[in-house]
């Protein structure tokens, strides 16, 4: 017994000596829970080694028949060793370091791990279990199929996710540069690193390893020329990162890096990918037993772990890999009964028969052979899944039986083996047990040869198909240990030739991430206007419009609020309208053709309403223009339209090269709208100059000082009152709103908020783009004709559109409308004519200034005559409306222009 | 071990094209099998071929995300959609081939009280033709689907959710065999990797089809090939308003059945479901600018797990295994193209953009009957190609755009 070991637990019973460059610190035991018992492991264990140095095999149950599964590559490439640790499901424990008070289970079973109840899918379900057996059965009588799919559900998945998970792993990320990055620390990689910054170039190796060294690794004299190589490299200037995954390899050297909690998004010169090999499992019956093992998994146990994989070994392989962990096994001090060197015969029978799901015994044409572990190893395949992810052709090498990376893109390079230089000579389609039962091809869904030959008589008779029928291919290993083999089952089954077969397509990311780490932190920016506190502290109900936090009402009234602005002054935040500068001797003629009307003959300190069209008529967004001086407009949009009519102009006018800038202000301005009878005299209790009705018109725009703060005000009237829309540095929002409250305190002023305010541009008619109108509204429709200027000398963008649209006539009209019996629709409610859908109630609301519910409505043309009756359901009844054209409040207009 | 399930193959190859089909229709994904089924089935029409230049359900078919529903904005497409999920709940059984549709109910959440009211229009339109379809507030959502989170403290809280009872999600792969199978039973052949590459066209009218394996004459053509569709029409001098882009989705590792829901985000661009196999199947919008290249970015999937993650933090550590991408037509108005056009002979069905594999089954149905009529159904009346000339476009965004 090795030293470490504690008494009465079997923390470490089936460790060698130290080995020479083991891994684990025999001073630091490591306790964890497995299935609820405690097991004690050391520091620099993984889960995988632990376990498996404490005499545990099952770790957990396959996908489909339930068979026992545990270590097979101890690299992390194949799927068999997924467990759940400490909730989090699927985590491949053969990689996963140790951690002290893990708790650790098996995936997919049924009662307990070694005794599954489901398992009796392995012993009775195989006939009844075809490939696709799902898509024949459970069709009749349809209504079962519910109960029939509840119960296929539950047989599916292979961890449990906790119900009650949340996010608490920080994780982050950074973007990176380097010349050269070098995915792989293997010998090629290291050494073409180390030729790169000899060059003067910047270089970065990532290696999915816990050390860099790649398959040198596996052999001991291999660490000690891995370590120098890697002392040589740091030497250099290489910067050495693992463990780390690149996630894919994406075009213009775009390389994301997963190192634990981390995601480094690499930006690289050259990429040059020396990802080595996979080592490839043979098909044989019994080939997925627990201890029938991958040649360097068994390596890694004695050589990293110090771990007796088992007593007695029998090694069937292809090529020298499988001979190098005989050595290893040996000096390990077990038994080899038998190595079967594929190169040297013809392919023999071979089955591994067991007990329980554990090897114990393999039979060589007919002759048994007692054994505890088998090391299989297939030719080893070149890691190419990240060049066929980054656009590389792959093709077959008959000759030496593997696929080969060929046609690389772009400052893509490959070196070492997985360009197909895999060392020693290997028989190259090494299919065995091609007619046996139970011979696995795909471990991570269960699938035989059988399973394949009996989908392509079928039909499925091409790999894309038979990927997606068998699933061969598809589970967590991603088809590292199952693609190639599958193909060497179609090609010999439909005796086609495996180029002719092909390969799937190979998908991001290189191995499975989790969501978390791609996600990266858990919140958004969400945007607030720099009087968010203020509203908060004034009772404002906060709601979520688009990114945007804003006041729905300041009490249970928006009502009430609404009519305060009618009665004496109210004050709204509107700091989300987007606020775009356009500058530049060019600067009317440009808005003369993004809008359907003019803008060059607006009058300095004038505003213009203005409605954006798309190329095909089709309306964007609308806001206010004003004109700053003769080369400078000052455009307002709509709170979610800003980034998008900042992004048209700017597409525009690369189109166009007119002498003309702008700039987004939409964060750097704040807005507030002062509106009310009171509107005036609390202007110019906080101002000096003019805002008589004279000297400040309806629609003027002037600069003007108040609260000591020169700003922009505009003279609009969006709520219909009397109202000042002021612009200026959004940091002084808190100061001006405060200074017109305070100083106008006599004139009843009172903040309100967004839910009053549609109720009074809607008493006005006003529109609210998006809401009245959709994607596919144009100006004629939406009742704006009037804004339709086609006699300027440059077609503005959306003309010929909007042309047809009068060529054709109108279909539908957006008006105004009553409910004379009260009713009130929702908004979105359906106009029918003779029980069909013909419109829609597009805005609604009770109106207290009128005392009536109002609204805007589509209606098809011929009902869209002032007065006219029409029906909308409300509550699944055609109830009466009335058509009104205008405003329905204050029609003249005599309130805005007081 | 003894065949139990292999009574017959389900699906064959069929020997060399013959000289003359009565209808040639290019595309074999689910709409174009779909059409050759009725065709046979309703019309017993069966000298049809079916040209596909790969393996059938290789394109938007075999891409999806699955999802079949019938709560549209627009009359005319819910319509058309309800008769399309009508269709899907029979199918299994008429096709004999179980396509797995799991009808547990389909949810387009809000995160605004604009996108509430979107919802609610769309519950308007679908109550006046019968669909069920009606908007939920948040506690509604969470008590229905107790697994997701309605939290305020996110950046997209939820509002509310159009709920539609009958959304689901089939197994695509199964629809698109289910049809060939019975296809293939009818007589009608499906034959794989035959690249279209050209067509004979004279007096107005096509007469024939090229293609990589020889020429053949045939009496209709229909094009159905999706990513691919105004290059086939352009071979046929028909111009199409049509934008290819493309469309990602990523599915999981599989897990134990967590959610049986389809949850939906117009506003944060995601949709999610769980498959029957355990995996999370994830999809987005549109990436924002056209292309045929059919690679993956990685800020769609950052973006993706940011997003699904607000909404099921429970998720945080499940992985992804595999992100791909699929070509998408999309037309001006997020509406599909269907019909006849301006070359005698040769019809088309595209303009699917990202909601195509939900309406096969009525597509089949329609496009059948004109062809063997001769005349437009009423029901695809609305999706003419001419509309784009008579400016009567079908506005589908709101419900179309990340509303799978």
């Amino acid at each position: 017994m090795a030293s470490g070991a504690l008494p009465g637990r079997i923390g470490a019973v089936s460790r060698l000596d130290p080995q020479p460059h083991e891994r684990i610190d025999r001073s630091k035991p490591v306790s964890f829970t497995f299935e609820g018992k405690a097991v004690d492991g050391f520091e620099g264990d993984t889960i995988g080694s632990a376990l498996y140095a404490s005499g545990r095999r099952v770790f957990s149950r396959s996908f489909k028949y339930h068979r026992p599964r545990g270590l097979q590559c101890c690299s992390g490439h194949c799927a068999n060793c997924q467990m759940t640790v400490d909730g989090i499901p699927n985590v491949r424990v053969c990689t996963t370091p140790l951690r002290s008070g893990a708790a650790v289970k098996g995936q997919n079973y049924v009662g307990s791990l070694e005794r599954d109840l489901m398992q009796a899918t392995d012993k009775l379900g195989g006939p009844f279990t075809p490939p696709g057996f799902y898509y024949k059965t459970f069709i009749r009588p349809r209504k079962l199929w519910p109960l029939y799919e509840k119960i296929l559900r539950n047989a599916a998945g292979l961890g449990k996710l906790d119900p009650a998970g949340a996010r608490t792993e920080r994780v982050d990320g950074e973007y990176r540069h380097a010349d050269v990055l070098v995915l792989g620390g293997g010998q090629a990689g290291l050494d073409a690193a180390i030729e790169a910054a000899a060059g003067g170039e910047s270089v970065v190796v990532i290696d999915e390893g816990p050390e860099v060294g790649g398959g040198l690794l596996a052999d001991r004299a291999g660490v000690t020329t891995a370590r120098a190589l890697a002392d040589k490299a740091r030497a250099a200037g290489v910067e050495l990162i693992a463990p780390a995954i690149a996630i894919g390899l994406f075009e213009q050297g775009f390389v994301p890096v997963a190192v634990g909690n981390l995601l480094l998004k690499f930006r690289a010169e050259r990429v040059i990918v020396a990802a080595g090999i996979v080592e490839q499992p043979l098909v044989f019956p019994g080939n997925d037993l627990i201890g029938v093992m991958l040649p360097d998994g068994v390596r890694r146990l004695i050589n990293y772990w110090s771990i007796k994989p088992g007593e007695r070994a029998v090694v069937i392989t292809a090529d020298e890999r499988g001979l190098k962990a005989a050595e290893d096994l040996e000096a390990a001090g077990v038994e080899i009964a038998k190595v079967i060197d594929l190169r040297e015969a013809e392919p023999p029978n071979i089955e591994a028969r067991g007990r329980r799901g554990r090897v114990t015994e393999i039979h060589v044409n007919g002759q048994s052979t007692k054994c505890d572990l088998v090391v299989m190893s297939g030719s080893p395949q070149p890691n190419y899944k990240l060049l066929a992810q980054a656009g590389a052709r792959v093709a077959y090498d008959s000759a030496r039986g593997i696929f080969v990376p060929t046609d690389l893109p772009e400052n893509v390079e490959a070196v070492g083996a997985v360009t197909g230089d895999v060392g020693t000579p290997a028989v190259p389609s090494p299919v065995l047990g091609y007619k046996g039962d139970k011979c696995f091809v795909c471990f991570c869904e269960d699938q035989t040869t059988k399973d394949l030959k009996y989908a392509i008589r079928e039909g499925f008779d091409s790999i894309e198909l038979s990927k997606r029928y068998t699933t061969v291919t598809m589970g967590p290993c991603q088809g590292r240990l199952c693609h190639v083999n599958s193909i060497r089952v179609y090609a010999k089954a439909t005796k086609l030739d495996e180029n002719t077969i092909g390969t799937t397509t190979a998908r991001p990311p290189y191995t499975p991430i989790s969501m978390g780490l791609l996600a990266g932190n858990p919140q958004e920016p969400k945007k607030r206007t720099s009087l968010h506190h203020l509203h908060k502290d004034l009772g404002g109900r906060m709601m979520w419009t688009g990114q945007w936090r804003r006041p729905h009402s300041y009490g249970d009234d928006p009502g009430a609020e609404a009519q305060h602005v009618h009665k004496a002054l109210g004050l709204i935040d509107v700091s989300t309208l987007g606020k775009i500068l356009v500058k530049g001797p060019d600067a009317g003629a440009f808005l003369d053709r993004v809008y359907p009307n003019r803008f060059s003959d607006l009058k300095v300190g004038r505003t213009r309403y203005g409605v954006l069209t798309g190329d095909a008529g089709r309306i964007m967004d609308d806001g206010v223009v004003a004109r700053i001086d003769d080369d400078t407009f000052y455009v307002s949009a709509t709170s979610t339209g800003a980034d998008g009519v900042y992004q048209w102009f700017t597409w525009w006018n690369a189109v166009w090269f007119m002498d003309v800038q702008f700039a987004n202000l939409t964060g750097a301005l704040a807005a507030i709208n002062v509106a009310g009878p009171n509107a005036r005299a609390a202007m110019e209790r906080v101002s000096g100059d003019d805002f008589s009705a004279e000297g400040f018109a309806y629609l003027d725009a002037k600069h003007v000082t108040v609260a000591g703060v020169p700003m922009l005000a505009l003279r609009i009237g969006f709520v219909g009152e009397l109202g000042y829309e002021l612009h200026f540095p959004s940091p002084l929002a808190e100061h001006v709103w405060d200074t017109i409250i305070a100083e106008g305190a006599d004139l009843d002023p009172k903040p309100f908020g967004l839910e009053p305010q549609r109720i009074l541009r809607l008493e006005k008619g006003h529109v609210i783009i998006g809401q009245d109108t959709d994607s596919e509204s144009n100006l004629l429709e939406a009742a704006m004709p009037w804004l339709v200027k086609n006699d300027k000398e440059f077609d503005w963008v959306g003309k010929w559109a909007t042309q047809q649209v009068d060529d054709r006539g109108l279909n539908w009209l957006l008006v105004g409308f009553e409910s004379p019996t009260g009713a009130m629709p929702v908004e979105g409610g359906q106009v029918v004519v003779d029980g069909k859908s013909s419109g829609r109630v597009t805005s609604v609301r009770q109106s207290d200034e009128l005392g009536k519910v109002i609204g805007l409505a589509i209606l098809p043309t011929a009902l869209a005559v002032d007065g006219g009756r029409f029906d909308v359901q409300v509550n699944g009844k055609p109830t009466p409306m009335t058509v009104r054209l205008g405003a329905f409040y204050d029609p003249a207009g005599e309130k805005v222009k007081s | 071990m003894k065949d139990i399930f292999l009574k017959k193959q389900i699906l064959k190859r069929p020997d060399e094209l013959k000289r003359h089909y009565d209808v040639v229709i290019i595309g074999g994904g689910s709409h174009g099998l779909a059409t050759a089924y009725y065709l046979a089935t309703h019309h017993g029409i069966t000298n049809v071929a079916i040209l596909e230049k790969s393996y059938i359900g290789s394109g938007a078919a075999g891409r999806n995300t699955t999802i079949i529903r019938a709560n549209y904005r627009t009359p005319e497409g819910a319509a058309f959609y309800k008769q399309s999920v009508e269709l899907y709940e029979r199918l299994s059984g008429e096709l004999d081939f179980n396509l797995m549709f799991s009808q547990h109910g389909h949810f387009t959440l809000a995160h605004s009280d604009r996108s509430l009211v979107v919802q609610q229009e769309r519950a308007e339109v679908n109550k006046l033709l019968g669909i069920d379809s009606y908007v939920i507030d948040a506690k509604e959502v969470k008590k229905l689907c107790p697994q997701i989170n309605i939290s305020t403290d996110v950046t997209w809280p939820i509002q509310g959710a159009l709920y539609h009872p009958p959304g689901g999600i089939i197994r695509h792969d199964a629809v698109v065999w289910g049809f060939a199978k019975q296809v293939t039973r009818a007589g009608i052949e499906i034959h794989q990797n035959v690249e279209v590459t050209g067509f004979d066209i004279s007096n107005g009218r096509v007469h024939g089809v090229k293609t990589t394996k020889g020429d053949v004459s045939c009496g209709v053509v229909l094009s159905a090939t999706a990513g691919w569709s105004s290059i086939v029409a352009k071979m046929a001098g028909v111009p199409l308003p049509i934008i290819g882009s493309i469309l990602q989705a990523f599915v999981t590792e599989p897990v134990k059945p967590f959610l049986d829901k389809i949850i939906v985000s117009a506003q944060m661009h995601i949709y999610c479901s769980q498959t029957d196999r355990g995996e999370f199947l994830i999809g987005a919008e549109v990436e924002p600018y056209p292309t045929y290249s059919n690679k993956g970015t990685f800020p769609f999937v950052e973006y993706a797990c940011r997003h699904v993650l607000e909404l099921f933090p429970q998720l945080h550590a499940t992985k992804i295994l595999r992100h791909w991408t699929g070509l998408c037509d999309m037309s001006p108005d997020y509406s599909p193209i269907m019909g006849l056009t301006e070359l005698d002979g040769f019809l088309v069905d595209c303009g699917w953009g990202t909601y195509g594999f939900k309406a096969a089954p009525i597509v089949g149905v329609t496009l059948a009957e004109l062809i063997a009529k001769g005349k437009t159904p009423a029901l695809i009346e609305p999706f003419k190609l001419d509309r784009f000339y008579t400016d009567t476009l079908v506005s589908e965004a709101a419900a179309a755009a990340v509303s799978h």
